[in-house]
């Protein structure tokens, strides 16, 4: 009979410890989401006065305010959402605008020596480190999460709570990046005029 | 090799342990000076209080200390832009609070972070080491740093210097005692009973700070730091890089004494013969065959 206590009593500990483990985990994975839609937001937020320190060099680029201000709504909506799907997407848009712009401070030394342009390509290299950090937790806390649930004992327990594998960020294990178009394979044709 | 949460509570406990030892050993001391040699038990009073005090106050007000004595300050991100930022990112990464940041104005490279707990936690870099070092290097240090901070290697290393440095107060005032004693030798005999006993003292203290030493400096310690760091930044090259630019650079930190030295990322004595006989680092060369294996 002592017997038996003991070992509901062990369960019972057991089972309040994988509870809380799973459930610190689940808030971590929010978090880290969270993160990351906040960075990209302040990422949105910094590109505008890069914008503007540049405002110069960009007549012929006119498109390029059309793709912030998608890029910039996109990014509210998707951190309203929470959607790490959305965020994903919404990155690919600000990334493209950063490479325009990047390209036009790095084309002409006027920009590139002025402090404030300086100041302001620090601060965006520092946002995207953090974008990627913040990434990067997400990863590393989504396979801590879906580790404690898909691996015994936890596997046992998981759908008495109801745990669910999460996805975390999808771009790691699929999407375009990692399929090769016919395009890819060809050899590309360099011209030198 | 151990898991983070183990680092954590193996930590915690020789913390606990260094403490208990250290007042234990001084009451003790006392003890037995008063009963041998009849002194008032005031003594013993006053050596329970010491210990006790020193004990405390290094556990709270380690991390300030310390950096007072290594000149730091403290570290605004408009004038250290990338090790501001660098430690803000590397903390999200390290899921830890952002620690406290301070600067030492000195041109040798190095760094070291303490504190009693991550929520208490300061990482200090000389300047020597920022200019010096790209934003990938300075990742690789401060990632260094940063896993001191998380598995509690900040707490124990504070303790431990704070303690030495503690005792090596009691030391010097008995060398100072026996340098006046010995020209007051022929006219006061009393005095030369009296560092007879601090001799005695000094002997018993000896091998308590070798064990204390030990006790911190677990060479595997900065191993596993180098591996955790090149976990967080992924990029074991950033801290090959920096450790090789930190142990080629000539110059030597004044403001480190031996108490502190384990504290940093590479021993801040460069060729002293003292330092290397406590040897509170391995050899950077085989930091960096351990990194290189990593890539």
């Amino acid at each position: 009979m002592p017997i038996l206590i003991i070992a509901v009593v062990v369960i019972v500990l057991y089972l309040v410890g994988f509870y809380n483990k799973v459930k610190t985990l689940q808030v971590h994975i929010r978090a880290s989401i969270q993160e990351i839609g906040n960075q990209l937001k302040r990422q949105a937020e910094l590109i505008p006065n890069l914008v503007e320190s540049v405002k110069g060099y960009l007549k012929h680029e006119k498109g390029i305010f059309e793709d912030l201000v998608s890029a910039r709504k996109s990014i509210t909506e998707a951190v309203a959402t929470n959607n790490p799907e959305k965020i994903d997407q919404s990155q690919q848009l600000i990334s493209k605008v950063l490479g325009s712009l990047k390209v036009i401070v790095e084309s002409n030394p006027e920009i590139k020596g002025a402090q404030v342009t300086t100041d302001l390509m620090n601060e965006l290299r520092d946002t995207s480190d953090k974008v990627m950090y913040s990434r990067r937790t997400l990863i590393d806390v989504t396979a801590d999460y879906n580790t404690a649930i898909t691996t015994v004992p936890g596997i046992w327990f998981a759908s008495i709570f109801g745990f669910k594998e999460e996805k975390g960020l999808i771009t790691p294990l699929s999407g375009e990046h990692l399929e090769v178009s016919a395009e890819d394979v060809k050899t590309p044709k360099i011209s030198l005029n | 090799m151990q898991n983070v949460y183990e680092q954590v509570s193996a930590n915690k406990t020789r913390s606990d342990i260094v403490i208990i030892l250290f007042i234990g050993f001084i009451i003790l001391a006392a003890y037995a000076i008063t009963v041998a040699f009849e002194l008032d038990p005031s003594v013993l009073a006053i050596a329970a209080i010491f210990s006790i005090v020193s004990a405390v106050g290094s556990f709270y007000f380690g991390d300030k200390i310390i950096l007072s004595l290594n000149g730091a300050r403290l570290a605004d991100r408009k004038e250290f832009f990338d090790y501001y930022t660098v430690v803000e990112n590397l903390s999200l990464a390290n899921q830890s609070p952002m620690p406290q940041i301070y600067v030492i104005d000195s041109p040798a490279p190095n760094a070291f972070a303490t504190g009693r707990d991550p929520e208490h936690a300061v990482v200090c870099a000389t300047t020597g080491l920022l200019q010096k070092l790209n934003r990938t290097e300075l990742e690789g240090v401060i990632g260094h740093e940063l896993s001191h901070v998380k598995n509690y290697d900040i707490r124990l290393m504070m303790i431990v210097s704070m303690l030495i440095g503690s005792l090596s107060i009691l030391t010097n005032m008995v060398q100072r005692n026996r340098f006046f004693g010995s020209r007051r030798r022929d006219n006061d005999s009393s005095i030369n009973g009296l560092l007879a006993i601090l001799g005695v003292f000094l002997l018993i203290f000896a091998p308590l700070i070798g064990k204390l030493i030990q006790l911190a400096i677990s060479r595997r310690r900065e191993f596993l730091a180098d591996a955790s760091s090149v976990k967080l930044t992924r990029q074991p090259q950033g801290l090959i890089d920096a450790l090789k630019k930190i142990s080629s650079d000539p110059n030597a930190l004044s403001s480190a004494s031996t108490a502190t030295a384990s504290l940093y990322i590479s021993n801040p004595f460069k060729d002293n013969k003292l330092a290397s006989l406590f040897s509170t680092h391995p050899p950077i060369l085989d930091r960096i065959k351990a990194l290189e294996s990593m890539l």
